[in-house]
């Protein structure tokens, strides 16, 4: 599953670790999230969403799940 | 009951504590090897200074450490502790069953570990299925489960 947090963190020029923060969880899962090793809850994805004023299905992109790939 | 005591502390004194009771089996049991308390009591005292300094660090080993893991951390650490009772399960197997081949007297050391996590697995079930989500809301209507 595709995602777009790094892509909405570095336009707003906010570093991994402010991001982290303000979620309250920590850098090193905010670069799993990043890069897609990790697949956050559904509260945290959520939380992730409105952080960054979009809604869950805007930000979490299931297009490679449907694909079968 | 560890909620008063620093979170980045609980884990190291918990250690601590797990092998100076450990070390303290020894005075009492007495005798010549007495001293093997002090060969047990400093490298966990060691161990739990350095479990104490990584879990300020800011990693996931750090978090767990700490006791401030977020939520993919402690899928982790749950993870980590499920293949520790995996490998605790099978080498409690095995030994078993070398001891039964053998005709040893000190099979039943690994029957009760086993035992043991056969148990904590079926309270595990009953506790944080039904136990925590609670019983179903529509009966069985006898269709077929998903393969």
């Amino acid at each position: 599953m595709r995602n777009r947090v790094r892509e909405q963190r570095t336009s707003r020029g906010l570093s991994q670790a402010e991001v982290a923060a303000a979620l309250g969880v920590s850098r090193q899962t905010v670069i799993s999230i990043e890069s897609g090793r990790y697949l956050p809850s559904l509260p945290l994805a959520f939380r992730i969403a409105r952080y960054f004023d979009m809604t869950v299905d805007k930000m979490f992109d299931p297009a490679d799940e449907e694909d079968g790939s | 009951m560890t909620t008063w005591i620093r979170p980045r502390l609980r884990k190291p004194l918990v250690l601590a504590l797990a092998g100076t009771l450990l070390a303290a089996s020894w005075i009492v049991r007495g005798g010549a090897t007495w001293w093997f308390c002090i060969a047990i009591e400093i490298p966990v005292l060691v161990q739990a200074v350095t479990m104490y300094v990584r879990a300020g660090q800011d990693s996931d080993e750090g978090a767990l450490a700490g006791s401030r893991a977020d939520e993919r951390q402690q899928q982790i650490g749950l993870r980590s502790r499920a293949l520790a009772g995996r490998a605790m399960t099978a080498v409690a197997l095995a030994g078993l069953i070398a001891a039964i081949a053998v005709h040893g007297n000190w099979w039943w050391p690994f029957l009760v570990i086993l035992a043991a996590g056969s148990v904590g697995y079926l309270f595990g079930l009953s506790a944080y299925s039904v136990g925590a989500e609670g019983a179903a809301t529509e009966p069985d209507t006898g269709y077929p489960a998903p393969l």
